[in-house]
């Protein structure tokens, strides 16, 4: 599927994947996906369980190489940098299980996310120069900042694998905004969470819209992702089955047959 | 993060009137070395401590840096005529190049595998100082390291060896407790939580990984040329796979990731053999068995372990 053409109204996309192939072994995880996210927008990519999500976010952010095709962030390649590097460029992601740094504060979580808007390093460290103690106090607030924004400031200074899950999952968010990205991935971030928790983080994942985040959402639960995405695509056996609105995706028949399996549809999905 | 403040302040308040005390009352040059020894193995804790407590990367092969250091003091000041000060730097020099040229494609290995990696790296250097006899003098070892002295100051004496050596550890727990609360500090105890999130949030956990591992090899160094000029005289033993291990159990015993802990550590088994010479031919045996029982009633180790005690006193008591 090739890329839809831009009118000259349009922001340029701040992501363009352009033909992305990866395979495991006998495995085609991922097959010619093309696709560009616009600065400021939700895109959602959503498909069945092996589908390829998750192996197209770990693509994006370095972690494995595309067998071929190429990734641009601003028209710059992004693709076969080491993973930290990106970060610097602006991508930052969550993960599926969640990673956090367990045996410390969700303060420090948050403060380790700010590595790369900080210089301090070991000698500054050891020798508490004054530009690195000015410097640690003001990632400290901005950490504070952050917790609030996500809504957990009062637990700062628990032990981040004491807290519950769903604050877990607010935390994780956090770090990724405290690497001030301009793309944030956020790998099935509603996944494990309730109704009341999933309601609340889409809107916290309208709010980091707001601020000019442009957002790459992988998610399971349908009525989070129908009702924040801008954009949606539809991946099914490591190719684009359909791309569009959430309207559009909802009505489409291949889109349903992928998930509901009907024979009659299903030479469409595998050709 | 008050109470942290607090139990460090409280920490330093034991710590410092207890060297500087026990530095006038004891008299015996025996036993005042005993607490120089514990001092060079908190130097080697410490360092290694920030490798495999903070950083979470084991390191089975340490004695090899340790003796590094008191092997590149002792030829410059025996063979080369190099007053020891000149030696120092040059010691920790060679120490973190070698540390560099081991880490660089060590520490790609994770786990167990950097474990044995690190183990053969240690049975090397072992090798080495015992077969490179016209360089290293061999199993029989070094004679006549000169002894540290500093103007006026003569460290031959027991007493002021003891100072010298203590005033080298406090400097370094203050570095290294600097170190673990700021950003770099941060990275480190990200790294052993897990290392594929450190990475995703912009921490070059190869580069990080490689400096904390110099930076205890050169801890390690410090301790090997504080020693080398302590007793004037060393050999290949005292640097062989068991010294590795005795500091990895150091680190474990005191309490991983735990600066006092490292500092516990080392002064509990420098001392546990010494007040053990009574049992005699029972020594290893009472020896081996108070490490199993603390590390099945402490786990966390000794800091740890007795955090719980004393809270859970407070605790019943209110």
């Amino acid at each position: 599927m090739s890329a839809p053409c831009l009118n000259r109204f349009e922001k340029p996309p701040l992501l363009r994947a352009d033909s992305i192939s990866k395979a495991f072994g006998g495995v085609q995880a991922l097959l010619n996906v093309s696709f560009e996210v616009s600065e400021g927008t939700i895109l959602g990519i959503i498909g069945p369980n092996g589908a390829g999500k998750t192996t197209l976010f770990n693509v994006i952010t370095s972690a494995y190489p595309p067998d071929s095709g190429q990734l641009f962030l601003d028209r710059k390649k992004i693709q076969n940098r080491k993973v930290h590097e990106l970060v610097r460029l602006g991508i930052a992601r969550t993960f599926q299980n969640v990673e956090l740094f367990e045996n410390m504060t969700a303060l420090e979580n948050v403060m380790v996310g700010q590595y790369t808007q900080t210089r301090c390093g070991i000698f500054a460290a050891a020798a508490r120069l004054p530009w690195a103690v000015a410097e640690e106090k003001q990632a400290r607030e901005e950490a504070m900042a952050l917790l609030s924004f996500v809504g957990i400031a009062q637990y700062a200074e628990n032990r981040s694998g004491n807290l519950p899950f769903g604050w877990q999952r607010l935390l994780e968010i956090a770090r990724a905004l405290a690497a001030k990205p301009r793309l944030l991935l956020l790998d099935e971030p509603a996944a494990g969470l309730n109704a009341v928790e999933t309601r609340r983080l889409g809107n916290l994942i309208e709010r980091i819209r707001h601020q000019g985040v442009t957002i790459l959402l992988v998610e399971h639960d349908m009525n989070l992702t129908m009702t924040i995405c801008d954009r949606i695509i539809v991946l099914n056996y490591g190719k684009i089955l359909a791309h569009g609105t959430p309207e559009e995706i909802q009505s489409n028949p291949a889109v349903m047959a992928a998930y509901l399996g009907t024979s009659e549809v299903s030479p469409l999905i595998y050709d | 993060m008050k109470p942290e403040c607090f139990k460090n302040r409280l920490y330093y308040g034991i710590f410092l009137p207890v060297i500087a005390v026990s530095g006038f009352v004891i008299d015996s040059p025996y036993y005042l070395q005993v607490l120089t020894f514990i001092g060079i193995n908190t130097l080697l804790t410490i360092g290694l401590n920030m490798l495999m407590g903070y950083a979470g990367q084991i390191s089975l092969g340490h004695a090899a840096f340790y003796g590094i250091g008191a092997y590149t003091t002792t030829i410059l000041t025996v063979h080369f005529d190099f007053s020891p000060w000149a030696a120092l730097p040059c010691t920790l020099v060679v120490t973190g190049m070698v540390a560099f040229l081991v880490g660089l494609p060590m520490l790609k290995l994770t786990g167990y595998y950097l474990g044995m990696g690190t183990l053969g790296f240690g049975m090397i250097v072992y090798v080495l100082f015992r077969e490179w006899s016209h360089v290293t003098g061999g199993s029989s070892g070094m004679v006549g390291i000169p002894s540290l002295s500093l103007g006026p100051v003569s460290f031959s004496d027991s007493r002021n060896y003891f100072y010298l050596v203590w005033m080298i550890v406090l400097v370094c727990i203050v570095f290294c407790q600097r170190l673990i609360q700021s950003r770099v500090g941060r990275a480190l105890r990200s790294i052993s939580d897990s290392e594929n999130a450190a990475k995703a949030l912009g921490v070059d956990t190869k580069d990080l990984k490689l400096k904390i591992f110099i930076l205890s090899a050169l801890f390690a160094a410090m301790a090997g040329f504080l020693y080398a000029h302590l007793v004037t005289f060393i050999s290949p033993g005292s640097f062989d796979f068991m010294v590795s291990i005795r500091m990895v159990t150091m680190v474990v015993i005191g309490g991983m990731a735990s600066i006092w802990g490292a500092l516990l550590g080392a002064s509990v088994l420098t001392l546990l053999p010494e007040c053990l010479h009574a049992f005699a031919d029972f020594e290893m045996v009472v020896y081996g068995l108070i490490l199993m029982l603390i590390m099945i009633f402490m786990p966390r180790g000794l800091t740890r372990g007795l955090m719980d005690i004393y809270e859970r006193s407070v605790s019943k008591q209110i």
